[in-house]
């Protein structure tokens, strides 16, 4: 189950602060697509546009042939903010069930995965029961991604889910997220600041350029599926990184 | 144990003022008007323990019945001030003009509009303590977490939804806050409302009447006065177990 996205001139403009710049994008279904550029380039914005929670200034988005306001009432999209975002009166479990439990006439009748069933695969079975405050930042994350895959969305928007957590956690999460998605095949726009991160997760990267953002340049990561920790110290990751570096403008035009 | 430790320092405190209290007014043999010692209080409270407990009741009505409905309507309000920043704007100057105006200035009026009885003394509760639990309300609301709302958004939660699972228990915290101002100000009203209201009963009644009788009138005032403020101590324990049960999950409530 996975979703086209397609951005046609899209463009943002706050005020008069012009967060993107009108971009052309296609995701295709089941594909996961990094979206990788400086700080405040227009990262979130674009997320946010995508999900319908703002509306374009020009340019038109379609979620599989729809409107992005309708793709979200109809719950077909499941979203990872920066932040976890947990609430936290809401037990662990509670909190990931919160996306099925709103609005609930639009979630999946038969979910492929329960939400017990997930928490078990992140490895939170233990802590189902417990408040948000009891767990560590990488925990919180992980409930975070429970509540969005346990929505079966057909489309997943994730802003820099993993921005706040130590290096080494990081890079568990992206293996995480990986397995969490194997069997479901979600189509994925996935926004990060790191190089590793999106070679990791990816079969294309979206260079943004700085303010206004646009899409300075599509990378292809030629990596096999499945992806697996290993991966990491080979050279054909090394290769995507490096490439993925240059394209950033990092280290390309020294001096 | 903990307990038992913790209420030492709070209870010397109570024994050192009523030490002193009664010591005053032995030594500067001060007018039983103008203060009676804490002994005659005893005596008098244990003299007709009936009258008093039965008018305590009567008062911790009014409290209760005027504090429940200005919390409604505080919620209503607070809801629509929270929701819309035009209805806040709008409504921000009423509330603040019914918080600095005397009640005590206004109570005859309130008196002739509604007849003697109960009903202008639970108005005048409500009346005042409304705009302390809508300004709790709205600032409560306001504290929750933008990104939950946008996880929200994201699958289009109904306006209701937001209320109830997001803005009302992110106000949990401010309105325990608001409450115990409001029992303050609602113990005031309504001792002061019986005794203008001519009430048969309440300890605001016999308070006031008991100021011009000379003859065991000042024993009269001071109990009434006594068991006021052990009604507003009964009150802020309520509001203390109460925010205990219900925000556990809340930072304040972790040791
Ligand atoms: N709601 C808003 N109102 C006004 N300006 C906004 C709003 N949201 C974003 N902007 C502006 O748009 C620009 C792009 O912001 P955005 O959050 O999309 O950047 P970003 O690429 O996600 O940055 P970061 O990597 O730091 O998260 C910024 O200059 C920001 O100030
Ligand atoms: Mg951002």
């Amino acid at each position: 189950m996975s979703a086209e996205v397609e951005l046609r001139g899209v463009s943002k403009t706050f005020g008069s602060v012009e967060a993107l710049a009108p971009t052309d994008l296609s995701v295709p279904a089941g594909e996961i697509l990094t979206v990788l550029g400086p700080s405040g380039c227009g990262k979130t914005t674009l997320l946010r546009l995508i999900a319908g929670l703002v509306s374009a200034t020009a340019g038109t988005i379609t979620v599989d042939g729809v409107d992005p306001a309708r793709a979200r009432a109809e719950k077909r999209i499941g979203f990872v903010p920066q932040a976890p975002a947990l609430l936290p009166w809401r037990t662990v479990r509670a909190n990931a069930s919160l996306l099925l439990d709103l609005n609930p006439g639009r979630s999946p009748a038969t979910p492929s995965h329960s939400v017990d069933e997930l928490l078990d695969f992140v490895g939170l079975a233990d802590f189902a029961d417990a408040r948000p405050h009891e767990l560590s930042g990488g925990m919180q994350q992980r409930v975070g991604l429970v509540r969005a895959f346990a929505l079966d969305a057909p489309l997943l928007l994730m802003d820099e889910p993993f921005a706040a957590l130590d290096e080494i956690t990081r890079t568990e999460m992206r293996h995480l997220l990986t397995r969490l998605r194997e069997p479901h095949g979600a189509t994925v726009v996935f926004v990060t600041h790191s190089i590793s991160e999106a070679t990791y997760l990816s079969d294309r990267v979206a260079v943004l350029s700085p303010r206004p953002g646009r899409v300075a340049s599509i990378e292809e990561v030629t990596l096999g599926r499945p992806r697996r920790p290993e991966l990491e110290d080979s050279p054909e990751f090394f290769e995507v990184t490096t490439r993925l570096r240059r394209a950033l403008g990092i280290g390309a035009h020294a001096g | 144990m903990r307990v038992a430790r913790s209420l030492i320092a709070p209870v010397t405190g109570v024994i050192a003022l009523l030490v002193v209290w009664e010591a005053a007014v032995r030594i500067f043999d001060i007018r039983r008007f103008v203060l009676l010692a804490p002994s005659a209080i005893v005596t008098e409270l244990f003299d007709q323990p009936g009258a008093y407990w039965s008018n305590t009741l009567v008062t911790a009505r009014h409290m209760l019945i005027g504090l429940t409905v200005s919390l409604m309507i505080a919620l209503v309000v607070g809801s629509a001030m929270a929701a819309s920043r035009f209805v806040e704007e709008a409504a921000q100057p009423v509330l603040v003009v019914i918080l600095v105006t005397p009640w005590v200035a206004y109570m005859t009026s309130i008196v002739i509009w509604l007849d003697f009885g109960e009903r202008p003394i639970l108005f005048l509760v409500a009346f005042t303590t409304f705009p302390v639990f809508a300004f709790g309300v709205v600032g409560g609301m306001r504290s929750a977490d933008p990104a939950a709302r946008e996880l929200l958004a994201s699958v289009d939660a109904s306006r209701w939804e937001v209320l109830w699972r997001l803005r009302l228990p992110s106000a949990l915290p401010a309105l325990f806050t608001t409450g115990r101002f409001a029992i303050a100000l609602a113990l005031a009203a309504a001792y002061f409302a019986e005794g203008s209201a001519l009430e048969p009963r309440g300890l605001g009644v016999i308070g006031r009447r008991a100021t011009t009788d000379q003859t065991g009138g000042a024993e009269v005032l001071w109990t009434t006065i006594f068991c006021t403020a052990a009604l507003g101590i009964v009150g802020l324990a309520i509001v203390s177990i109460g925010e205990r049960l219900l925000l556990r999950w809340h930072a304040s409530q972790r040791t």
